[in-house]
């Protein structure tokens, strides 16, 4: 049924302003006829693909008919086609127009059929079946008045004078107050998602003072637990998850930063608007500020498809990459601005006033938008960063004084004697790019492919498909050594090849790669980064300037050590050991990571010289390829100082090693946020499709939000940061209105339940209407002038007299409302999955309050080949009893305690949770090993604070448990029980009752 | 299975609880509702008498090959060894073209239908008469996971409910003791990414598919770990019940409180129900050899099909049993037969194929066969050339979205026929292809369902399994 209909007996809909959003003389057409021609033809004979070649969105081919000729023949219905579909009830095929609409297509015809505005816009007017420009979200804030009430002196703030007035219209009361053991339970759940403590109920039931309530409230907010609350809402919105999902579902080990971010932030009180800038843009908004670039986090929170993205097929990939952009552009428009933008991908958006091409000029903004890693640095790092550096670069000087004092004799001898130059190692293949491709020491010539170019004396790769593929390998190649002298055509690049050796398939591989995982730094790549990781080298600054010289040694012990221009780069590393590459099966290949052209696997930039040796080369090897005279080994150097002067050299080498190791540690301090890239042109896509691109567009805002500008203030080309900037700054503007009403009504979702629009995520056509629409304004007009401050809007919904009624069930009201939509009370709410776990361990004194940081694991990972799996598992101790927020939120590694109690999928996003009540929910509180340990625990800390007497631990449990002390025959009931079954048993059925999952 | 198993397996009804203990806590007044779930649509099947009321689902993880097993193509035995003679390069997902390869298996006419079946699944084969083969299925991807979630929700994203789910969310369960929608995993591994392939997405938590384990402890949490003392037990229930009621009176009359209450009966029905329908004691010898209980290589599967047939006899909705683990590996646990198509199916086939065709042959002594809906896919299928350098005729094949079979048997069905076809060589649908949304469409349809009017309103959209698309096929209704 449609919810319309379901709501229209109980609310009272925003005014229809279909006339008054057009001019006062507009002409009938453009009042009667268009709207019905749109909302029930122009799906079928719109302009983009006419059925029947027929278009009725513009006089002239509605006139000039379609391919049965002419349909409106002006002044004569009874003549025209269309009108004798239509009164024959043929047109429109499935529901026939009633009488009145048909009245308006005869009238019309007779009148001459009068054209209006040409071509008709079908998103002007609001119809039965779609929104239109005058939808009530889209448009600029009211400045509702307080209404009159009868009931005045229930009225404790504006908030209760809207409440009251709509159920005074319908003829209920508000419930009275709750007491205050209720409150305290209520609001320390609501605002922490923990229970109160007895010391905690006790103080508030003696605080005499008139502002009690306000105090708790205060006191509340102030605590770290209501940021770790209030993400968890976020987190779901976000739809935060902690691995990639899809096949191979990899674990993100750093996505956690985010999560951190958004508690402190919410702790803090962040501006509202602010907080979402920083998720959109914090890392072009405030560069180096670790904290603005984690909070980026929010855009890649979703599942990413590696496995596509890294597939052979160009046009598979792209598909991939449009699903992706999807996903992140889905979550924009809806938890910002309730807009369900994604749903006009492949056409104009079916219910709402979003054209296809603004879900592109949307995605024009986001298209720089990338998973990945990104080096962060929290200031402290920073400070012990600089004094690392600093004692770092002292032992260096050090030792290089000691060093270059015996070098500098050392090189003198050489001189003397010896050859100037130290002979460089002899290559197995050599490639000179000159004249040819080919092999100067072998067979292994090279053919070049996809406009791979010689000019200048380099190879000249373009990044998109040129590249150079050598015949097949002639012996078999095991330890090796690649090297080359490349420049890059820029520093931005990620995932291109210089030099790789590969098996004929291109599926197994070793290359010299740039940027792939972390952006400006070599690395060795290998297929699905089996056997490489990264070498923690420094970025790349030069290589867009000049050639710079990179080899990598590949050990028979399955050492792997990189280096540039001719000094080692970053560190060494052990991996499995070095692939064969067999003989005839094998080749190299230049410009490509490996396999066929395309993705990020091209390298842009040129290669003068390339190299390939049958064994690692030793690091003195490599300085002498690279053509630095100045290498002398380490060794030598040593065996000419004094023992004294030795130690001493020694010790600072040692100390350097570990200042190197440290620093490499902070520098791997990185957050799963954006990685940006320079986005390639966006087009329109026709049908959503890929293969079909449209026209060219740019960034811009959705123009059906009233009260301000679409257009970004951006030059054509803008970079990709411009973009998410001037994105972050449409959004968060003050005078869309949409920002504030949907941050408002989430907040008051999860205070009452249900929002005042009960679809969070969606204030379209398809969504829910405002249960009280002038509410809703009131209260996101409260949130501009109280400067995004969201515990100023808690504040002032938690003190509302709606806010404290009592929870009692009324027969009478609910035959008038059901469904509470009036609040004639509090609704009761059920504990969320997290807080029945929360509350379990704070309940049996086992919950650690420790937050932050990297979170726990209750689960056992099975990695099989490169896919991960994961077991559930009860993990006791405390570094596994944290609050649930802390968990690591696997996407495949679900918890089944959590799951029972409705917890969502973190692999779509979810504004408001089912709230179901299920068998698996009885079995889990009964059963499971996490409920009865805790059961355990429960009765342990009711032995030790109040001894061994049943009717002193009974009174513990229900104040702990249930905040009140336990009356008349249920603490009977109780001592009974324990009596004949032990405590554990009695705690495990206080878990299980209906007081400790429902709060009043 | 070993002793030690059985003895394992037969102790669940030894577990704490009594049958008589457990009768007392039910209520037999009546059953109250929970509270409405935002989202639902009123639109509630059946719309229309519905030809099966179950369904269970062989899910192949790794693709099937469709022209070593159901897609008969002499033109591929004439042209083995040839380049493929289209000017088209093939955008596969190794990005490897290899030369025609002949299949592995030979093909031979079937039953009195004649239906072509090669011997990569003997028993299935003899069966042929049953079936109803699609051998113009294509697919949007050919990336393993993405596929997947298409073959099980019609998208190709994580995060949207599977069928299963939706025909939780749809029909309910036809009893109280057992979840609507039960999955047995293939008992060597979880497919890839686990839990996320029977997840309800965003349906609401209860619609996901429940685990039911053929080996081991059948679902999670169905008892403690400790059994208690079933007088405690029964003792717990009986405070709790009476501490809820105290709770219900004074607050007024609320379903929601309610619902709970009853959650409790059923979970505890559940504990009876579990252990009785994964006892095979009852069975015959003949049943368990049927479906190849008896022989090592049978015996996983042949449990997991065992065990499905007696789910769906006692009124489970929809019973998935997955063939096959994640992708990747070495040696793969599944049907991604790049390396060598012959070592990979065979070793696969010998492992399910006596007991599917037990399952069916079982299902149709029964009679059930005749209200229930038999579905055997995978998600896509496999190239016609194989996966090597383009002259060589390699002995592995690479993923197929462009053309593939799959088959199924029972309720509403023309049975001993094929729909559609591949073009000569198996590789691309050709006539008659049929897009997921219509398979999916088609099995709604069996069931009574509208698959346009199977809604879940979210986030701006009322969702469907087939999206916008879908079209009933019509050809394969009996």
């Amino acid at each position: 049924m449609h919810r319309l209909m379901l709501l229209a007996p109980l609310l009272v809909l925003v005014p229809g302003r279909a006339a008054g959003q057009l001019p006062p003389k507009a002409p009938t057409f453009d009042r009667t006829v268009a709207p019905l021609l749109a909302s029930r033809c122009l799906d079928c004979h719109g302009a983009a693909s006419p059925r029947g070649g027929l278009d009725l969105t513009r006089r002239k081919s509605a006139l000039a008919g379609g391919k049965s000729g002419a349909v409106i023949v002006p002044g004569k219905p009874a003549e025209s086609l269309l009108w004798e579909h239509v009164e024959r009830g043929r047109m429109p095929p499935k529901a026939p127009l009633s009488a009145a609409e048909k009245k308006v297509l005869h009238d019309w015809i007779k009148a001459g059929a009068p054209w209006g505005t040409d071509p008709i816009d079908p998103f002007r007017i609001t119809t039965d079946r779609r929104a239109g420009y005058d939808w009530w979200a889209l448009q600029p804030l009211g400045q509702p008045q307080q209404p009159r009430v009868k009931d005045a002196a229930w009225v404790r703030n504006p908030i209760d004078a809207f409440v009251l007035q709509r159920l005074e219209a319908r003829g209920l009361r508000p419930s009275p107050p709750a007491d205050r053991r209720t409150l305290i339970r209520r609001l320390t759940f609501d605002l922490l998602g923990l229970p109160p403590g007895p010391e905690d109920i006790d103080a508030f039931l003696k605080d005499d003072s008139a502002d009690a309530y306000e105090k708790l409230v205060d006191r509340l907010l102030n605590s770290p637990h209501y940021g770790e609350r209030w993400a968890r809402h976020w987190l779901d919105v976000a739809r935060f998850g902690e691995s990639d999902g899809f096949e191979y579902d990899k674990r993100r080990p750093n996505a956690w930063r985010y999560r951190d971010w958004v508690v402190a932030a919410l702790n803090a009180d962040m501006p509202y608007d602010e907080f979402v800038r920083l998720q959109l843009a914090g890392d072009v908004l405030r560069p180096g500020d670790a904290a603005a670039v984690t909070a980026t986090g929010f855009l890649v929170a979703g599942p990413w498809d590696e496995v596509g993205q890294r597939q052979q097929s160009a046009v598979m990939r792209a598909v991939v990459r449009q699903d992706e952009l999807e996903d992140i552009l889905g979550v924009v428009g809806q938890t910002f601005l309730g807009l369900t933008v994604h749903c006009a991908r492949c056409h104009d958006h079916k219910f709402d006033p979003i054209r296809q091409a603004e879900y592109y000029q949307l995605a024009a903004a986001l298209a720089g938008v990338k998973h990945g890693e990104r080096p962060i640095a929290t200031p402290e790092v920073q400070k012990r960063r600089a004094i690392l550096v600093a004692r770092g670069d002292e032992l260096r000087r050090l030792v290089r004084g000691v060093d270059g004092e015996v070098t500098r004799a050392i090189l003198a001898e050489r001189a003397q004697g010896q050859p100037p130059r130290p002979e460089p190692p002899r290559p197995v293949a050599r490639w000179v790019f000159n004249a040819d491709l080919r092999d100067q020491l072998g067979a292994l010539h090279g053919t070049a492919q996809g406009g791979a170019a010689l000019k200048g004396g380099r190879l000249r790769l373009d990044g998109r498909r040129a590249l150079v593929a050598t015949a097949p390998l002639q012996r078999d190649l095991k330890a090796r050594t690649l090297e080359a002298w490349v420049s890059l055509a820029d520093l931005a690049q990620r995932g291109g090849g210089a030099i790789s050796v590969q098996t004929l398939d291109g599926v197994t591989f070793d290359a010299i790669v740039f940027g792939e995982r972390e952006p400006g730094r070599w690395l060795a790549g290998s297929n699905g980064f089996t056997r490489t990781r990264n070498f923690d080298g420094p970025a790349e600054t030069e290589a867009s300037k000049r050639l710079v010289h990179v080899a990598i040694a590949y050990h028979e012990d399955g050492t792997i050590a990189g280096y540039r221009d001719g000094k080692p780069y970053g560190r060494p590393y052990r991996s499995s050991g070095p692939v064969v590459f067999k003989a005839g099966k094998a080749q190299v290949v230049f410009g490509v990571r490996h396999g066929l052209p395309g993705g990020n696997k091209m390298l842009a930039g040129s290669i003068a010289r390339a190299q390939l040796y049958d064994r690692a080369l030793t690091p003195a090897e490599v300085a002498a390829s690279a053509g630095r005279v100045d290498h002398v080994e380490p060794a030598e150097i040593l065996a000419r100082l004094s023992p004294e002067r030795r130690a001493e050299r020694q010790g600072w080498a040692a100390e350097l090693a570990n200042v190197e190791k440290e620093l490499a540690g902070l520098d791997n301090l990185k957050a799963y946020a954006v990685t940006p890239q320079e986005p390639e042109k966006v087009h329109l896509l026709l049908r959503g499709e890929p293969g079909r691109p449209g026209p060219e567009v740019t960034p811009r805002g959705i123009a059906a939000v009233h009260g301000l500008a679409p257009d970004f203030p951006l030059s054509p080309g803008a970079p990709e940061g411009e973009r998410r900037k001037a994105l972050a700054r449409w959004v968060t503007d003050p005078g869309n209105p949409l920002f504030a009403r949907v941050i408002v009504n989430r907040l008051w979702h999860h205070h009452f339940g249900v929002g005042l629009v009960d679809t969070p995520s969606d204030f379209g056509f398809n969504g829910g209407r405002p249960s009280h629409p002038e509410l809703l304004d009131h209260l996101a007009g409260e949130l501009l002038r109280r400067k995004g401050s969201l515990k100023a809007m808690h504040r002032l919904v938690v003190t509302s007299a709606a806010y404290r009624q009592s929870s009692r069930w009324s027969a009478a009201a609910a035959k008038i409302d059901a469904d509470n939509r009036l609040l004639w009370r509090k609704s009761p709410a059920r504990l969320e999955a997290e807080a029945v776990r929360d509350t379990l361990l704070a309940v049996a004194g086992q919950l650690n309050r420790d937050g932050g940081g990297p979170g726990y694991e209750d689960f056992l990972v099975t990695v099989f080949g490169v896919t991960q799996s994961f077991k559930n598992v009860d993990r006791p101790g405390p570094e596994y009893q944290r609050r649930s927020l802390y968990r690591t939120w696997a996407r495949s590694g679900r918890n089944n305690l959590l799951d029972a109690f409705d917890c969502p999928d973190p692999s779509t996003n979810t504004p408001r949770r089912a709230m179901t009540t299920t068998p698996a929910q009885a079995l889990s509180l009964l059963n499971n090993a996490l409920v009865l340990r805790m059961a355990d625990a429960f009765a342990d800390r009711l032995r030790r604070e109040a001894g061994q007497n049943a009717a002193r631990q009974v009174e513990r449990a229900y104040l702990l448990a249930y905040g009140r002390p336990a009356v008349g025959e249920e603490a009977a009931a109780a001592r009974q029980f324990i009596d004949r079954h032990g405590l554990p048993a009695f705690c495990r059925v206080v878990f299980n009752s209906n007081e400790f999952l429902y709060i009043d | 299975m070993d002793e030690v198993n059985r003895r394992d397996f037969l102790s669940w009804t030894g577990h704490g609880l009594g049958g008589a203990a457990l009768a007392s806590l039910l209520f037999r007044d009546g059953v109250l509702q929970a509270a409405p779930v935002p989202g639902e649509s009123a639109d509630r099947p059946p719309h229309h008498p519905p030809r099966a009321r179950r369904a269970v689902h062989v899910c192949l993880c790794g693709g099937l090959s469709q022209v070593d097993s159901f897609d008969y193509k002499p033109a591929l035995l004439r042209h083995h060894g040839e380049s493929l003679t289209s000017g088209e390069r093939p955008d596969v997902f190794f990005g490897q073209v290899g030369l025609l390869r002949r299949p592995d298996w030979e093909f031979r006419r079937r039953g009195r239908s004649g239906l072509w079946i090669s011997e990569l699944f003997p028993h299935l084969a003899a069966l042929a008469d049953e079936l109803t083969v699609i051998r113009s299925m294509f697919a949007e991807t050919s990336n393993h996971t993405p596929a997947t979630f298409q073959e099980n929700t019609g998208f190709r994203l994580n995060g949207f409910p599977v069928v299963g789910s939706w025909l939780s969310y749809g029909l309910g369960c036809a009893t109280d003791d057992l979840p609507a929608y039960v999955v047995i995993p293939d008992t060597r591994a979880l497919p890839a990414g686990g839990s996320i392939n029977w997840s309800s997405g965003f349906l609401p938590a209860r619609h996901q598919g429940v685990v039911v384990r053929s080996h081991g402890t059948p679902i999670d949490d169905l008892f403690p770990e400790r059994p208690l003392d079933a007088a405690a037990e029964r003792d717990s229930r009986d405070l709790l019940v009476q501490m809820n009621r105290r709770h219900l009176q004074a607050r007024g009359d609320s379903d929601l409180l309610a619902a709970r209450v009853r959650s409790y009966e059923l979970a505890a029905r559940m504990q009876l129900a579990v252990p009785e329908v994964t006892n095979f004691s009852g069975e015959t010898r003949a049943t368990h050899a049927l479906y190849g209980l008896d022989r090592p290589e049978t015996a996983d599967f042949g449990r997991s099909c065992l065990l499905a047939r007696r789910l769906l006899e006692r009124g489970v909705r929809f019973v998935q049993l997955f063939s096959g683990g994640p992708f990747g590996g070495n040696p793969r646990i599944n049907w991604d037969a790049h390396e060598n198509v012959r070592v990979n199916h065979g070793g696969e086939a010998a492992r399910i194929d006596r007991p599917v065709a037990g399952l069916l042959a079982d299902l149709r002594r029964r009679g059930m066969l005749d209200d229930t809906l038999v579905l055997f896919t995978s998600e896509f299928g496999r190239t016609p050339f194989a996966q090597s350098a383009a002259n060589v005729i390699g002995l592995g094949r690479d993923h197929n979205q462009y053309g593939f079979s799959v088959w199924l048997a029972g309720a509403g069905l023309k049975h001993g026929t094929a729909y559609g076809e591949t073009d000569e060589i198996g590789w691309k649908a050709a006539e008659d292809p049929v897009p997921w949304h219509d398979f999916h469409a088609t099995v709604l349809h069996l069931l009574g369902i509208d698959h346009t009017r199977l809604t879940y309103y979210h986030n701006g959209i009322r969702r469907r399994l087939t999206n916008v698309h879908g079209e009933v096929i019509e050809g394969i209704l009996a």
